[in-house]
C-alpha cells in the first residue's frame, strides 16, 4: 500500500473526507511533508506507526501512554530516536503487533523498515478505530 | 566497491588523538558550555516557526537570556525533505518565512540561531537532506542563514552501522578475524604469538576477533580507558628492508567482525583497505602481499581497524572545514551528536565544542500541547541517571582547551519526573559542565514558578559557567565495591555520590547526590583535606594550600540558599531525600 492510499483509507475508516487531507493533516501536525512528496512510495511499518500515533494524538486527542517500558521487549525500539515513541504507543495499544523474526533468536522486533500486506494494514486501521472508539467511550 | 575516503591527514588518525596541539582547527575557540533552547524534547519533528518565536518571546520574558541561555536551535523536522536544485530549504508549512527570516528575528531579539544536520545521507527523521556529499553547498547555506550553532547527528551514516544505516556497514568498522600472519615465510599465530591490547578483541578458537572499537551508543560499557583493541606482533629481523606480509583472515559484516584492515609498522600505516570477502567469517584465506618496512631488531607490527573513529572524525571535519571556508571567521558552535558511538571523548576535542556521550535522554519527546515524558532511571540511555552515570567519570576528557561531554538536553519540565529529580538533574549538569540546553515548551513556565526557579538558579549556572572551566570530579561514592570513584562506571543507583569542582576564585563546589529511590538518613561527610587530595592533579598548588590551610569556610547551599561558617573543615550532610541533592559552594576564609 502506498502512503497516499494509507492516508486516504485512514480518513475513510474514521469517516472523514480525504479531499484536502494533506493540508489539514499538516496543519494539525499529524502528517509530514514527506508524506505528500513521497506519496507514491510503499509505506513501511515505522511510517504507519507514526501516522497512526500522531493522528490519534492530534486529531482524536488521545493522550500517550506514559510508561512505555513494556515496549522495551522490542529489540529494535531504540534503533530509531524519532520513531521510538510512535512505535511504542502503537505497539502498547495493540494496534500493531511485533514480529518474531527467526534471525532474532526469539526476540521480538517491530521491523521498522518492513512493509506489510494490504490485509495487515487494513487490520491496523480497524484496530486504531476500535481503540479510539473504546477510549472515547471510557 | 565504494568505501570511506582515504585519510591522508595524519592528524585525523587514531595515533594523533592525544596530541596536545590542535593543528587541524587551530582557530577553534575555547568556550564554556553553551546554554540555550533546542526544539527536540519539546516538540520533536513538530516544531514550527510560530512555536520557535514563542520560545524566543518566553526566553526574553523570563529573563533567561540574561542568565546565559542564548542559543535557539532548530532540531530535526524543520527541512523540506528533499533539496531543490541541490539546496536545502525549510519545510514550507512549518517554517513558511524560511530560515534566514527566523534567524533575523532571533538575532533581533539578541539571541543566537542554531540549526541541525547529519553526517549521513538522511536526517534521523528520514528527510533526504543529510549533509554527506553536500558539505560545500549546505555549509554555504548555513553561513547565508547566519547560523551561530550547528548540531550534527549520525543517522544513515555510510561507514558504520549507525541508526538507520545498513547494519552490514560494520564491515568498515572492524578488522576481519585474524588467524595468523606470515612475514618473509615465517608464520606467527594470532592466538599464540600475537598480543592484544585494550579490552575489545579476544581470542576465539585459533583466531582473534573483535579487532576494532566498542560501540558506545548504549550504556553497556565504560567510557574510560582504551576503548579499542589492536592485535600486534613483535617481530625481530636481522636485516632492515621491505618484507612481504601475508595475513590469514576471514571477513564479516557485523558488529565485531569486519572486512577493513589497517596494518602499521610502529606508527607508519602501510595498509588501510578493504580485504576481499571470504566465504564466511570462519573461512580463512590469505591476503594479497602487503609490503612492510622493518628495521633491524624488534619491530611492532600492528593489525587494527580504527576507522570507526577516524571515519566519523573525518566526516565531522569535512563539515567544519566547509563552515570555516564559507564563514570567513564566523563564530559557530559545533555540537557533535554521534551518541557516543565511536568514543568521541577520544577525538571530539579536535573538531567539536561538545560531543554527545550516549543515545538520547528521552525518546518520548513532546508535541504542541503534550510535554513529553522523561525518566529518572532506566536500563537504556533514556533517563537522567543513565546519562549522569557515564558523564560523571568523563571529566578527564573535558576542558576549556578541549570541549565538553554532552549528556544530552535537559528534560526539566517534562512529565515523569518530580521537582526533586529536576533540581538534581540541573545540579548534575551544572557540576559536570554539560551544555545547558532547555528542552521544554517554555509557555508552560511562569516567572518564579518551580520550573523557572530550577532553570534560572543563578548559583548553579555560575558553577557551569565558571571561567576556570573544569568538570567536577566524583571523589566519593557510597557504592560499596567501588575502588576508584573518579573512574569506575557504576550503574546501580542505590548510592550517594559526592562531586567536587574547583572554581576560578579559589572556591570549591561540593555536590551530594542521592540517586536512589530511598531517603538516605545517615550522614555523609568529607574533609577539606580529602577534597584537595582528590583534586590534586587539576588545581594549582596555591589554591590547594589556601583551601587546605583556611582558618574556616563560608559554606553556601546553592539550592536552599542557606549559609553557615564551618570551622573544622569537615563538610557534612545529615541526610538526603530520595533523588535529592545538596550543593555547597565553599569559600576558604583567611
Amino acid at each position: 500500500m502506498t502512503r497516499e492510499a494509507f492516508i486516504i483509507q485512514l480518513c475513510r475508516v474514521f469517516g472523514e473526507e480525504p479531499g484536502s487531507v494533506y493540508v489539514y493533516g499538516r496543519e494539525n501536525g499529524w502528517l509530514e511533508q514527506e508524506d505528500e512528496l513521497f506519496k507514491e512510495e510503499e509505506i513501511n511499518r515505522k511510517t504507519v506507526a507514526r501516522i497512526l500515533h500522531m493522528y490519534l494524538l492530534k486529531e482524536k486527542e488521545i493522550p500517550d501512554i506514559k510508561d512505555i517500558s513494556k515496549a522495551q521487549v522490542l529489540r529494535d525500539l531504540y534503533d530509531c530516536r524519532v520513531c521510538a515513541n510512535h512505535v511504542a504507543q502503537i505497539f502498547l495499544t495493540g494496534i500493531m503487533e511485533a514480529k518474531d523474526l527467526a534471525a532474532s533468536g526469539g526476540f521480538l522486533w517491530f521491523d521498522l523498515e518492513g512493509k506489510d500486506d494490504l490485509n495487515a494494514i487494513e487490520q491496523y486501521l480497524d484496530n486504531a478505530f476500535e481503540y479510539c472508539d473504546n477510549y472515547k467511550r471510557g | 566497491m565504494e568505501g570511506p575516503a582515504p585519510i591522508n591527514d595524519k592528524r585525523l588518525r587514531f595515533d594523533a588523538f592525544t596530541s596536545d596541539e590542535n593543528t587541524v582547527f587551530p582557530d577553534k575557540k575555547q568556550r564554556l558550555p553553551v546554554m540555550g533552547w533546542n526544539s527536540w524534547n519539546a516538540f520533536g519533528s513538530g516544531n514550527t516557526e510560530a512555536l520557535t518565536l514563542e520560545m524566543v518571546r518566553k526566553i526574553k520574558e523570563l529573563g533567561l537570556d540574561k542568565l546565559g541561555y542564548e542559543y535557539v536551535v532548530l532540531d530535526d523536522g524543520c527541512y523540506r525533505p528533499e533539496r531543490i536544485n541541490d539546496r536545502l530549504e525549510s519545510d514550507p508549512v512549518k517554517f513558511p518565512s524560511g530560515f534566514k527570516s527566523i534567524a533575523d528575528k532571533i538575532h533581533k531579539a539578541g539571541l543566537k540561531f542554531g540549526m541541525y544536520n547529519d553526517i549521513g545521507t538522511k536526517l534521523c527523521s528520514g528527510a533526504e537532506v543529510g549533509i554527506y556529499k553536500h558539505e560545500k553547498n549546505d555549509c554555504e547555506d548555513y553561513i547565508n542563514w547566519d547560523i551561530d550553532f550547528i548540531k550534527v547527528d549520525n543517522c544513515y551514516y555510510m561507514w558504520d552501522n549507525a541508526t538507520f544505516s545498513n547494519t552490514e556497514n560494520a564491515r568498515y568498522s572492524y578488522a576481519p578475524n585474524i588467524r595468523s600472519v606470515s612475514i618473509d615465510g615465517k608464520t606467527y599465530s594470532a592466538v599464540n604469538d600475537g598480543i592484544i591490547n585494550g579490552s575489545r578483541a579476544a581470542s576465539m578458537n585459533d583466531y582473534v576477533t573483535f579487532i576494532g572499537t566498542f560501540d558506545g551508543t548504549a550504556p553497556d560499557h565504560t567510557p574510560t580507558g582504551l576503548r579499542s583493541s589492536e592485535l600486534f606482533f613483535e617481530v625481530t629481523v636481522d636485516t632492515p628492508g621491505v618484507y612481504d606480509l601475508i595475513v590469514s583472515y576471514a571477513t564479516g559484516a557485523e558488529e565485531g567482525i569486519g572486512s577493513w584492515l589497517q596494518v602499521a609498522s610502529g606508527d607508519e600505516i602501510v595498509f588501510d583497505e578493504m580485504l576481499p570477502e571470504t566465504e564466511s567469517s570462519e573461512t580463512f584465506k590469505d591476503s594479497p602481499v602487503i609490503k612492510i618496512k622493518l628495521n633491524a631488531g624488534m619491530n611492532k607490527i600492528r593489525l587494527m581497524n580504527h576507522r570507526r573513529q577516524e571515519n566519523t572524525l573525518n566526516s565531522y571535519s569535512e563539515i567544519r572545514k566547509e563552515l570555516e571556508r564559507s564563514g570567513n571567521g564566523r563564530d559557530i558552535v559545533f555540537s557533535i551528536c554521534e551518541w557516543g558511538k565511536t568514543q568521541p571523548q577520544d577525538w571530539g576535542h579536535i573538531v567539536g565544542d561538545s560531543w554527545r556521550i550516549l543515545n538520547d535522554i528521552t525518546f518520548q519527546v513532546g508535541s504542541d500541547g503534550n510535554p513529553g515524558t522523561a525518566a529518572w532511571e532506566c536500563d537504556y540511555t533514556t533517563s537522567i541517571t543513565s546519562q549522569y552515570n557515564k558523564a560523571v567519570i568523563m571529566d578527564e576528557y573535558a576542558g576549556l582547551d578541549k570541549g565538553w561531554n554532552d549528556p544530552d538536553m535537559l528534560v526539566i519540565g517534562m512529565d515523569g519526573i518530580t521537582e526533586t529529580m529536576c533540581i538534581s538533574h540541573m545540579a548534575m549538569w551544572c557540576m559536570m559542565n554539560s551544555p545547558l540546553t532547555l528542552g521544554l515548551d517554555l509557555r508552560r513556565v511562569e516567572k518564579d514558578d518551580w520550573i523557572c526557579k530550577i532553570i534560572a538558579n543563578k548559583d548553579l549556572i555560575a558553577l557551569n559557567q565558571d571561567p576556570l572551566g573544569i568538570q567536577a570530579k566524583r571523589i566519593y561514592t557510597s557504592f560499596k565495591t567501588c575502588k576508584d570513584p573518579s573512574k569506575e562506571y557504576i550503574r546501580d543507583n542505590n548510592r550517594v555520590d559526592i562531586l567536587a569542582k574547583p572554581l576560578n576564585n579559589g572556591d570549591i563546589a561540593l555536590a551530594f547526590f542521592n540517586l536512589s529511590s530511598e531517603d538516605k538518613k545517615e550522614s555523609f561527610s568529607i574533609s577539606a583535606d580529602t577534597i584537595v587530595s582528590a583534586l590534586d592533579m587539576i588545581i594549582p598548588v596555591s589554591m590547594k594550600d589556601a583551601f587546605r590551610n583556611a582558618s574556616g569556610y563560608m559554606v553556601n547551599n546553592l539550592i536552599d540558599k542557606s549559609s553557615l561558617i564551618n570551622n573544622d573543615g569537615l563538610f557534612t550532610v545529615d541526610s538526603i531525600i530520595a533523588y535529592g541533592s545538596v550543593v555547597f559552594r565553599i569559600s576558604p576564609l583567611l
